[in-house]
């Protein structure tokens, strides 16, 4: 009974009125309407009706006729799993950077502050000195990803105070433990062959992704958002403080800790297939903020939708503006910041 | 008794004589008069005395006349000084002839005033370097560069080297097997970006080759070491890196470099004069992509041109820099009729050719995928090796067109560049590949 107590009183303090709705739901639907347009875009023309065919052939094989083989490859195998895997990899690091930002009480913070993405550039970097094929380099990233946060949780568990703070620091601590051991791994890989590939993925993006990558991507990005949903509003309550939690009869520990384990579990899935991809965990929050406002019930949806689009547009940039792949890490700063800086002047709401 | 004396005296003067003339002429020289001083000042420093001069059939030969060369002769004889070498078959010349084209052969020329004590080169990004004579100990912290310190023959002066394509086991091995110092000199690299400069200040070089890359210039140029920079990104380039290596080194390494490039001019002209009569269509469309399938090379780099030397065009061309990331959707678009991997990293044909993705290239359907060989040093990269890049990929783009045998030539190659003997089943099978 308390539990439908609290949800209705976050209800109403949540509630806003008339176009608020209305930006809201246009929200969700972005990310679908940005899919669907840029599976029409691509440096080979192909007309949006053969693009349209390609996609249903699948489910009307009939249509697949007239087209061209490499068509249907292109818009199937190529456009698709990327377009996917961008949606896939933006609503993850923007909700976990939400959540993370929720339990830290942090508005500055991403779901890399105890070390999962340093833990997967390890990871990669130690397959591709073994020689591992893709799957062993994505098996790798998201297995020492779960390691470092793991070592950074345990580490937090010797001290009995303040867990947070030494949770924070310890995530700092492994974080550069193991951004330490990936340069060890660049030392000594050999600059011909290894060195290239580990620069490769370590500078993130989608230029090789096929549908090899999306399935375990997909499940986990799934779950875990539909888990942030679940706690959407117990979030809300946490970051009022653990005090106000607990006096509200919540159990914080053990709420922060599976928040962080789903976190985790979703974050080193997209680094596995994107590699290291920053700025959106950390700024897709605020402007998530800034337009549905601080009430995690509105917030974490919005936040995957906004994340969602946010990387398609940019990965959609990237393969298409030249006949070169743009690293994504140029085209966040450039597109994001104008955007950011016009939603924060159109849109003046409190945090 | 008389006979007796005499007889032990006879002895021990006879004795004497054979061991005075064995240290006097171990073997007989005949020389141009104009180089007789030099010879002499080199026989001097090696023997501590004065050669006799012989005027014909003597064991060896100092000259400056390329005719005494059998006609076929690849490469250059040894040079101790600028145009003048030496030609002989006797071992005990040889030894002598080690001696003069050394760093105390050098100093030996240097001292009696047929050689300067210090030289000033140009290097590939116009800085002026002043570098004393004769140089020692070189540290090649730049790996394209060690191969070039190989090909001018002055390898035995590596104090500490990287080496490309020498990492993996059969790398490793047939590198030792070219220079058994190999493993000695691997020991202590000096990168590009990372140097200890107490590291290199112990090593004492005399010299430091790196590239424009290299991050420490700064730092290492307080310990008044000549840092001499290289870029060789085109066939002029590459051609002068080879020279700016041999000057360094002294008259018989800048020989060698000269004759590198004679034998680099000689392929080269050779393949065009066997595909110069294609039309632009003619000429097939080739990708040439690097240590990831969708990582391709642009037309800055070395590679470019090798496949135009080759008889091909490079699809990627129009691309700057460096390597480029692309999508498949613009390899579409390039449409290759050969793709070419490089020598190094982890791709090989059956990636693409296993990949579904890939089926919609027509050059993956017809089977028209190739990794470019390499012995120990990648093919594809502007080390004197590179030569061999070019004839192999000619003959996989005009198969029976191009007159030149891969396996051959590479035999002939590190014969006289690597002074190494190659095993010839294993360099056909390289080659074939």
């Amino acid at each position: 009974m308390r539990v439908v107590t609290l949800r209705r009183v976050w209800t109403a303090a949540g509630t806003r009125i008339g176009g608020r709705d209305l930006v809201y739901a246009g929200l969700l639907l972005l990310p679908f309407v940005l899919m669907i347009a840029t599976l029409m875009i691509g440096l080979y023309g192909i007309s949006i009706e053969n693009v349209t065919r390609a996609l249903l052939s699948p489910v009307f094989p009939g249509l697949a006729d007239g087209l061209s083989q490499t068509e249907i490859t292109l818009v199937l195998r190529i456009r698709l799993p990327r377009v996917l895997s961008a949606v896939l990899i933006g609503a993850a690091l923007a909700s976990t950077g939400v959540a993370f930002q929720g339990i830290f009480k942090n508005p500055l913070v991403d779901s890399n502050l105890l070390g999962v993405t340093s833990g997967a550039g390890f990871g990669a970097a130690l397959a591709l000195l073994i020689g591992g094929t893709t799957i062993v380099v994505q098996g790798f990233a998201f297995g020492f990803g779960l390691l470092a946060v793991s070592l950074a949780y345990l580490g937090s568990r010797l001290y009995s105070t303040a867990p947070m703070i030494v949770l924070t620091l310890m995530g700092i601590l492994i974080g550069s433990f193991f951004g330490s051991l990936t340069s060890l791994m660049k030392y000594i890989a050999d600059p011909l062959n290894t060195l290239p590939a580990i620069t490769f993925w370590l500078l993130g993006g989608l230029t090789g992704v096929t549908w090899n990558s999306v399935p375990i991507l997909a499940l986990l990005t799934v779950l875990g958002s539909f888990f942030l949903w679940l706690v959407r509003w117990r979030l809300n309550i946490l970051s009022l403080g653990d005090a106000e939690a607990a006096t509200l009869g919540m159990n914080p520990n053990r709420l922060k800790l599976s928040i962080i384990v789903c976190a985790t579990l979703m974050t080193a899935a997209a680094v596995a297939v994107g590699g290291v991809i920053g700025w959106i965990g950390l700024v897709i929050p605020h402007a998530g903020r800034i337009i549905v406002g601080p009430d995690h019930k509105r917030l974490i949806p919005a936040s995957l939708a906004l994340g969602a689009s946010f990387l398609l547009l940019i990965d959609t940039v990237s393969r298409t503006l030249l006949p070169t792949e743009v690293p994504i890490g140029i085209l966040t700063g450039l597109i994001g910041v104008p955007l950011l800086i016009v939603l924060l002047r159109r849109n003046r709401t409190g945090w | 008794m008389k006979w007796l004396l005499r007889f032990v005296f006879a002895l021990i003067l006879s004795l004497t004589v054979s061991v005075v003339s064995a240290q006097d002429a171990p073997f007989t020289i005949q020389a141009d008069d104009v180089l007789q001083p030099a010879v002499a000042a080199l026989y001097e420093a090696k023997y501590g005395a004065a050669p006799v001069f012989a005027d014909a059939d003597a064991d060896l030969l100092a000259t400056r006349d390329r005719a005494v060369l059998p006609a076929d002769f690849v490469g250059a004889p040894p040079h101790f000084l600028p145009d003048a070498f030496f030609v002989t078959e006797s071992q005990q010349a040889a030894e002598f002839v080690e001696f003069a084209v050394s760093p105390d052969g050098q100093q030996a020329l240097i001292d009696a005033g047929f050689l300067p004590a210090s030289i000033t080169v140009i290097d590939q990004v116009g800085n002026v370097v002043e570098i004393p004579q004769p140089v020692r100990r070189v540290i090649t912290a730049y790996s394209i560069a060690t191969y070039l310190v190989y090909g001018v023959g002055a390898s035995d002066r590596l104090v500490s080297a990287g080496y490309l394509g020498a990492r993996d086991p059969v790398g490793a091995a047939r590198m030792e097997a070219i220079d058994p110092r190999f493993p000695e000199v691997s020991s202590v690299v000096i990168s590009q970006t990372e140097i200890n400069v107490e590291q290199v200040a112990e090593l004492q070089p005399d010299v430091i080759f790196t590239s424009t890359r290299a991050a420490w210039l700064d730092t290492v140029a307080e310990l008044r070491i000549p840092v001499v920079l290289f870029q060789g990104e085109s066939p002029e380039r590459m051609k002068e890196s080879m020279l700016l290596a041999g000057q360094v080194f002294g008259p018989n390494a800048a020989a060698q470099a000269a004759a590198w490039v004679d034998y680099y001019d000689s392929i080269f002209s050779q393949v065009v004069d066997q595909t110069d009569d294609l039309s632009a269509e003619q000429r097939p469309r080739v990708l040439m992509v690097g240590t990831e399938p969708l990582r391709v090379i642009s037309g800055d780099m070395y590679q470019t041109d090798i496949i135009a030397a080759a008889g091909g065009q490079s699809v990627t061309a129009e691309l700057t820099g460096f390597w480029n990331d692309v999508n498949l959707e613009q390899i579409v678009l390039w449409n290759p009729d050969t793709i070419i991997i490089v020598p190094y990293g982890n791709v090989t044909p059956e990636t693409l050719i296993n990949s579904p993705e890939w089926q919609i290239i027509p050059a993956v359907q017809n089977g028209q995928v190739y990794k470019m060989p390499s012995w120990v040093a990648p093919w594809d990269a502007p080390v004197p090796d590179s030569v061999l890049g070019i004839i192999w990929l000619a003959q996989k783009l005009f198969p029976g067109r191009v007159e030149l045998d891969c396996a051959a030539e590479a035999v002939t190659f590190f014969n006289v560049f690597y002074g190494h003997a190659i095993p010839q089943d294993e360099i056909a099978a390289v080659c074939a590949s």
